[in-house]
């Protein structure tokens, strides 16, 4: 059997077949081949301090710190927000509920995930934007803040889905183990279940993150759209951009090839590593937990 | 009360109570779309086409904008995730290169989807002059599914027993005869559900599309290859930037709802699908 030729027979099955793996597999090589191409033109027009620049001005010149800054912020904000009521549900569903009960609420969290974020966007400024500024009695309710609390929402599901796998993969003799051993079930879940699962709920966090980094068009509506860092630099109720966003607001107008596209380019590029590093870390906790 | 008890009992209490806040969160976002959109519904809604810049008659054109690019996108993807599933069964058999044909469509999948947009830009829209048009919206979304229709179609041709395929090489099958006789017909579940879930993402997205696709207003079908279309998610995208005034929201709430039916609709399907073929797994 180890004779095995690596390729059997090459049929037009084979061929076929082949072309369309190349096709799928090569895509992701080619996306970022594309960026990092693409991207070279504001590279040299303003250096490596495209990264740490603050200021951006179209056809003057080109700094992403604040976007940078911004996506960092939401995501943390979002990270923030979303982790006990993620947390919280996938314990409950995974642990205390009738095998009824927990496929009904993943059912519903499929569902929910799949809500489009065109829908987000609409619920956030024609609500969330407008109870942020009452609420904190702000002149201007879409802020970094608002994005903050709708990408928590949004990735919700997703997060709830994944950490609640991670705690079903834990086997039932571990659990069983230790209620033989007196304790009580909450003991079990806390002091054993949730310790094993460990890798597997970071894992589910660290995917969530990567989408919430990603997500373009929800927050694109409520962020604000100033690319600035408030002052002083944590104050969140101060409208403010992330990369997606800019991306999103500029993109139509500059369509094209001049440094701007390159720019924007150049932030997707960004975008996209630390999109990755996410996702790859989740993956990677994801597949050494099971 | 023993105080372990008291523990156990007030943990499980916030337990539920987290879990409810979160559900609450939930619900009210699917109530706030039906409440909001149900009034603006109507037959003129639905089937006339819209004027004054969506704020007066209906949705009929971006309705059909969203099925022409959601439907194209999985017709040109199908083949592709399909051939690729198969080529990574059928004839990888180096558990290195699986590994990384999977890290591959994984990473895919986690690629933003405004990134698709910038680059699917300069593919379909630069190198083959497509522009702003329907056809570059296709490629696009085709490309933003692949990896939805392949990780679907890839676990169904998993679970196909080992001794169909043994059945399938006894009989001297090619591998090709093999794919046809066996493999397709034994994995069609997991072709539909996929088709299906990308569907319902290629409905669901904007980003992607926005600046790549679609035109606001004046258009209706695509006479050609390299023309626009309007759509439902790019509607609401336009209408909600006028949140302050009245009519523009009430059209806005009203295509989400049409647009919310048809994701959740499709997602029911596969779930509603998946659940019976795990039943029949049971039995």
């Amino acid at each position: 059997m180890n004779m095995k030729p690596m390729f059997p027979e090459r049929g037009p099955a084979f061929w076929l077949t082949g072309l369309a793996a190349t096709v799928s597999a090569g895509t992701i090589g080619l996306l970022f081949v594309s960026l990092v191409v693409e991207s070279v033109p504001v590279f040299k027009a303003e250096g490596v301090s495209f990264l740490w620049g603050t200021d951006w001005f179209a056809g003057e010149s080109y700094g992403a710190l604040p976007m940078i800054y911004g996506s960092l912020m939401v995501t943390g904000l979002a990270l923030v927000m979303v982790l006990p009521f993620a947390l919280g549900s996938a314990i409950l569903t995974s642990e205390f509920l009738s095998g009824r009960a927990r496929l009904i609420v993943k059912a519903a969290m499929e569902l929910l995930a799949g809500v489009p974020g065109i829908l987000y966007g609409l619920m956030g400024i024609a609500l969330l934007a407008v109870w942020v500024r009452d609420l904190f009695g702000l002149i201007d309710g879409n802020t970094l803040f608002t994005a903050g609390v709708l990408l928590a929402v949004m990735i919700l599901p997703t997060v709830m889905t994944l950490a609640e796998d991670a705690l079903r993969a834990v086997p039932g003799e571990t659990r069983d183990t230790a209620l033989s051993l007196g304790l009580t079930r909450i003991e079990t879940v806390m002091q054993v279940v949730v310790p094993q699962a460990l890798p597997g709920l970071a894992g589910a966090v660290f995917l969530g993150l990567g989408r919430a980094m990603g997500e373009t068009i929800a927050v694109m509506l409520v962020i604000g759209g100033i690319d600035r860092i408030p002052q002083p630099w944590f104050d969140l109720f101060a409208p403010g951009q992330n990369i997606p966003s800019k991306i999103g607001r500029e993109a139509a107008e500059a369509l094209g090839f001049d440094v701007q596209w390159s720019a924007l380019i150049a932030l997707g590029l960004v975008l996209f590593l630390m999109v990755m590093t996410l996702t790859t870390a989740g993956n990677f906790l994801i597949g050494k937990a099971r | 009360m023993n105080p372990r008890l008291w523990k156990e009992r007030t943990t499980v209490f916030i337990l539920y109570g987290l879990t409810g806040c979160g559900g609450l969160v939930l619900a009210v976002i699917l109530t706030t779309v039906i409440m909001k959109g149900a009034p603006a519904l109507s037959g003129e809604f639905l089937f006339e086409e819209s004027r004054n810049f969506g704020l007066e008659g209906g949705i009929f054109y971006q309705m059909i904008g969203t099925l022409i690019l959601m439907v194209g996108a999985a017709m040109v993807c199908l083949p592709v995730a399909l051939g690729s599933v198969l080529f990574q069964t059928e004839f990888l058999h180096s558990s290195k290169l699986k590994k990384m044909f999977r890290f591959l469509i994984y990473s895919l999948n986690a690629v933003p989807t405004i990134i698709f947009g910038l680059i699917g830009y300069l593919f379909f829209g630069v190198l083959l002059e497509a522009g702003v048009s329907w056809v570059t919206g296709v490629l696009i979304l085709a490309v933003m599914i692949l990896p939805t229709l392949h990780v679907s179609i890839h676990e169904a041709v998993e679970s196909i027993p080992d001794h169909y395929r043994e059945a399938g090489l006894a009989l001297g099958l090619s591998p090709g005869q093999q794919m046809r006789a066996v493999i397709l017909p034994q994995s069609v579940y997991g072709i539909v559900t996929g088709t299906l879930l990308g569907l319902a993402r290629a409905a669901g997205e904007t980003a992607a599309i926005m600046f790549t696709a679609t035109a606001f207003s004046g258009v209706r079908l695509p006479q050609s290859w390299n023309e626009p279309v309007t759509t439902l998610q790019t509607h609401i995208l336009v209408l909600s930037q006028e949140a302050a005034n009245p009519a523009a929201l009430t059209h806005a709430w009203g295509a989400g709802l049409v647009l919310l039916t048809l994701v959740l609709f499709l997602i029911s399907v596969t779930l509603w699908m998946r659940t019976g073929m795990e039943m029949e797994a049971e039995r």
